[in-house]
């Protein structure tokens, strides 16, 4: 895609220059270049490639480690079961439902970070260091805090909340935990894709629209954003992709319960909590499937370009 | 808008990050009678919870296996990754656009996708909770990161010097290796960082393919962690080993911050 | 101590990554690695069978996680993997049918059976049979009795009907009036659904656990668990309620009563001394009469994979004899499975209720026994969550067609 993008026009610079070097200089130059990708893509083909095909024999098998002796083909029959199960339905809806709203809350909050961070003289090198504390934090550590900070009789905020209210055991509220959670922690990651978009738009076109009368909010609207326009979908992409495949926060925060399984969650259990490979495995396509889907609506219809390209 | 103005914004920025940091700190701080009093601070600080995790051998080898695993993917990582990017920025050969592609897809890639085929392929390989058995996926979800990292540093080191080296007789090798390497150092030392966020960070893997302390890492040890009876709940003990998990990182973020901004945003990253 | 034992059984672990396992160790002490849930003085036990071994084996302790689905699916991932660094494992007894089938598990014969079956009650000791074979020793048992507070409910109802009763009365005259059940989406709900279905004559399985049961003895327990979580009987967490809340809500005085396993009695007396004089135990109610107590507790099963399957038996056999469950129950409260054991020393200060127990465990109510009870009990608890949302013919109909499903392991796990 994009870096495809930016790679075919160093490409073209390589291969003049490359003309007007030996053609023997020109084959070296191929074998090296075939030989030094080689180990990485051999790795890549190997443990992803690989397993994809293989996840897909697995999910037209009958395939339950609990009875080895009743493995059998059984064609499309797993993706029926699935398709048919309306705890697959609901955890694809929490999975949408994250994902459109943490990602559209990061977009605003972290679009304010970012203005915060780029147009502030004061304390600039604290504040810019000090927002990258939540993305270093590991996952899974961030998220026990969540969930002791909304447990009733532990948690600072759970004290907050009315007596015998338990967030994390019902499930809008629980929902709203593990939204706030992704929130915090991948806001700053957004805040510096768009920081470095921010950097895009050219002093100049502001002081134009500022002495033709726009106002903060019509100058940022009006020159900011359209400016901005590729890092955002960029932006927007990678997070949404990443946000599709929340389990960390989810897994610690409720494991599910209360209809919150995320489809990772959900395939996770019925491959090493139901010992199910079928099962997991038609999952593990189907998931497979939407992101590529997902990516490909972003990238067609949007025009997505990745972050490299922007600058 | 005026100092006061910004000034408050920075603090609420500050706050933003900052407090549920303190809250885990001060969890971990609180002895075991206090620690379900809901107060935010602790009323009596004890580092009982920091000594309970390190007389416990499990959480000691989880974070030995966090290294090794983490040291090891980013050092096979950045090796191998540093050779496809220097392909990839400055050398026309065919294949250039799969590599990237390829390396497009699987940072897009859900996890989950990959545990089910790789849980079954590492049970009858025998790599199922051993090292080598994260080390794999672990390298693979670091290489494209690494690749589109450093693609971007070597394209900003400056051309002509290499183009020199090939006139003075330097083969392609040699001129990547005594011209081009050292110049990219600073990359490589960025995206190396940035790898080993990511292999530090993974859960999903970690607890899907490993069974015993063997090769569990420390953030899968952390969810396994057993309160001393059955009705009490390890709380101070897992938000201690949550801040030991998380100075590495935090340090490495806070040292490293210039590059690590310009290494998250430069690239086609995600960290 | 348990430092030492830890970091033993760690480099064991390391170890047995080889092929020889860690029969191998010091001096040739082949060393026996226990998996069980916490148990505060498990290594009690353990330590007194090190000593009987006389350095026949050594038993290394490995606790497992706290719920009880963790602790399940750590184990299973390792058998699934032929992890060799597994000899004796603490069972809990809905999981015999599966490990069994899958051949993670050894079969008990000869010598062996015979001393695990000796003196052992018969109902748990069913809890270890898997298609007429045995597949672990029965370790500790359990039984859900009604705790009811006497100052408040002097003559205790032997049917759901008269507690509801209880519960309207307490509420008009203004005193507390809950009754605490564990109506949380998890096992204690299935639980609860599976005493009742015993209860009015039924079962959710049919025998041999292959085909859906159910039916209208179902449908009547499913009446009366909606009737309950909607009567004044009902707390308003009753759909976040586990074991230890329950014993909580009581402790606290909001609660009347509560059903439950008998640790919550040794928990009054610690936490409430004032109160445990009026603190009283009575049979599990029924639809129509005494109803049928739900069955829990724990066995001990070898490890297909075991390196020293001999040094495992014995071992295992030890930390379940006479003496090794009178340490768990006067220690621990947990209830022995032997029988003779509840007469023995300091049982009758720890167990005033023994009798209670051994009478409600004769007509104890079972789980279903099937290889796929975790699919089962998971889709059950799904269905039957909230209790006051349960429609019962049609809560029955999706029971039957989900249960059915899971026995094929066909179903989807949420």
């Amino acid at each position: 895609m994009s870096e495809g993008g930016i790679a075919e026009g160093d490409a073209r610079e390589v291969v003049s220059k490359g003309r007007a070097v030996l053609g023997e200089g020109q084959r070296a130059e191929r074998r090296l270049g075939l030989w030094l990708c080689a180990p990485a893509a051999l790795v890549m083909l190997l443990v992803a490639a690989w397993p994809v095909v293989y996840s897909v024999l697995l999910s037209f098998q009958r395939y339950d480690l609990r009875f080895p002796g009743e493995k059998a083909w059984i064609g499309l029959a797993n993706y029926g079961t699935v398709l048919a199960s309306p705890f697959w339905w609901n955890a694809l809806g929490v999975t949408l439902l994250v994902t459109v709203v943490s990602v559209a809350l990061e977009l605003v909050l972290g679009m304010a970070l970012a203005l915060v961070m780029y147009r502030t003289l004061l304390g600039r090198g604290l504040v810019r260091t000090v927002v990258l504390i939540p993305y270093g934090i590991v996952t899974v550590a961030a998220a026990y805090g969540w969930k002791y900070a909304w447990t009733p009789g532990t948690g600072w905020l759970a004290g907050l909340l009315p007596e015998g209210s338990a967030p994390l055991t019902q499930h809008w509220p629980a929902l709203g935990v593990i939204i706030l959670a992704e929130v915090w922690k991948t806001t700053p990651f957004m805040a510096l894709l768009l920081m470095a978009g921010l950097a895009l738009v050219p002093e100049d076109a502001l002081r134009a629209a500022a002495m033709d009368g726009a106002g903060p909010w019509q100058r940022f609207r009006l020159v900011t954003l359209p400016l901005m326009r590729p890092a955002i979908v960029a932006a927007l992409l990678f997070r949404v992709l990443d946000a599709f495949r929340v389990f960390d926060n989810i897994y610690v925060l409720t494991n599910g319960a209360q209809d919150t399984s995320s489809v990772s969650v959900i395939a996770y259990h019925n491959l090493i909590g139901g010992l199910n490979l079928g099962i997991g495995s038609t999952m593990s396509v189907l998931i497979f499937g939407v992101v590529a889907l997902v990516a490909f609506v972003f990238v067609k219809g949007l025009g997505a370009s990745a972050p490299g390209e922007v600058r | 808008m005026g100092r006061g103005g910004w000034a408050a914004l920075n603090a609420l920025v500050l706050l933003y990050a900052l407090v549920p940091v303190a809250w885990i700190v001060s969890l971990s701080g609180k002895d075991p009678a206090t620690v379900t009093d809901g107060s935010f601070w602790p009323t009596r600080w004890t580092w009982d919870n920091y000594r309970g995790i390190f007389a416990d051998g499990e959480f000691t080898r989880g974070l030995a296996n966090s290294i090794g695993i983490g040291l090891i993917s980013t050092a096979i990582a950045i090796v191998i990754g540093t050779m496809a990017a220097y392909a990839v920025a400055r050398l026309a050969f065919p294949g250039r656009a799969a590599v990237l592609g390829v390396s497009l897809l699987v940072s897009m890639f859900p996890q989950i996708s990959l545990v089910t085929p790789l849980f079954q392929i590492e049970r009858s390989l025998g790599l199922f909770d051993t090292w080598p058995g994260l080390i794999l996926p672990y390298i693979t979800f670091a290489l494209p990161l690494t690749i589109f990292t450093l693609a971007t540093f070597f394209r900003e080191i400056p051309w002509d010097l290499e183009k020199a080296a090939k006139i003075d007789g330097a083969t392609p090798f040699q001129a990547f290796r005594l011209v081009i390497a050292p110049l990219a150092m600073p990359g490589v030392v960025t995206t190396a960082i940035l790898a080993f966020i990511v292999c530090w960070n993974d859960f999903l893997f970690a607890i899907s393919l490993t069974s015993s302390s063997r090769a569990r890492t420390a953030p899968a040890t952390i969810s396994f962690f057993t309160g001393a009876s059955q009705f009490e709940d390890p709380t101070g003990s897992i938000a201690a080993a949550a801040v030991v998990i998380t100075i590495p990182i935090v340090v490495f973020v806070l040292f490293f911050q210039r590059r690590i901004v310009s290494g998250l945003t430069s690239g086609a990253v995600k960290g | 101590m348990r430092w030492g034992r830890r970091s033993r059984a760690v480099l064991c672990a390391v170890l047995a990554a080889g092929a020889a396992g860690c029969g191998g160790g010091s001096g040739g002490v082949p060393v026996v690695n226990l998996y069980n849930a916490p148990q505060e003085n498990l290594a009690v036990i353990v330590e007194r069978c090190d000593r009987e071994a006389k350095g026949a084996y050594r038993i290394a302790l490995n606790t497992l996680p706290r719920g009880a689905d963790d602790q399940r699916e750590q184990l299973v991932r390792r058998l699934a993997a032929g992890d060799p660094g597994l000899d004796v494992l603490g069972l809990d007894v809905t999981w015999t049918a599966e490990l069994a089938e899958a051949g993670w598990i050894r079969e008990w014969k000869g010598a062996h059976a015979e001393q695990a079956a000796q003196g052992t009650l018969k109902q748990p000791l069913e809890t270890a049979r898997w298609h007429g074979a045995l597949y672990a020793a029965p370790y500790t048992t359990n039984v859900q009795l009604l705790w009811y507070r006497s100052d408040l409910m002097p003559e205790p109802p032997a049917t759901w009907d008269g507690l509801m009763k209880e519960s309207a009365r307490l509420a008009g005259e203004g005193k507390p009036h809950y009754g605490e059940v564990t109506g949380a989406q998890y096992e204690g709900l299935v639980v609860w659904f599976n005493s009742l279905v015993e209860s009015a004559g039924g079962s959710i399985l049919s025998p041999d656990g292959e085909q859906v049961a159910l039916g209208p003895p179902a449908e009547r327990a499913l009446g009366v668990m909606r009737a309950f979580a909607r009567s004044k009987a009902a707390d308003p967490s009753l759909s976040n309620t586990k074991e230890d809340d329950a014993r909580l809500a009581v402790e606290g005085g909001r609660a009347a009563y509560e059903l439950n396993w008998p640790f919550v009695y040794a928990a009054m007396a610690a936490d409430r001394p004032e109160m445990v004089k009026h603190f009283k135990w009575a049979p599990y109610p029924g639809l129509d009469g005494p109803g049928r107590a739900p069955l829990g507790g724990a066995n001990f099963a070898v490890s297909r994979f075991s390196a020293h399957p001999e040094a495992a038996f014995a071992a295992a056999l030890c930390l379940r004899d006479p003496e090794s469950q009178r340490i768990a129950a006067t220690k621990d409260g947990l209830p022995p499975t032997i029988e003779a054991v509840y007469r023995a020393e300091g049982m009758a200060e720890a167990y005033p209720m023994r009798d209670a127990i051994l009478k409600a465990l004769r007509t104890a109510a079972p789980r279903p026994k099937t290889p796929t009870y975790q699919n089962v009990s998971t889709v059950t608890a799904v269905t039957l969550s909230p209790p006051a949302a349960i429609d019962p013919p049609r809560t029955l109909a999706t029971l039957k067609e989900l249960i059915g499903d899971a026995l094929q392991s066909k179903g989807v796990l949420p």
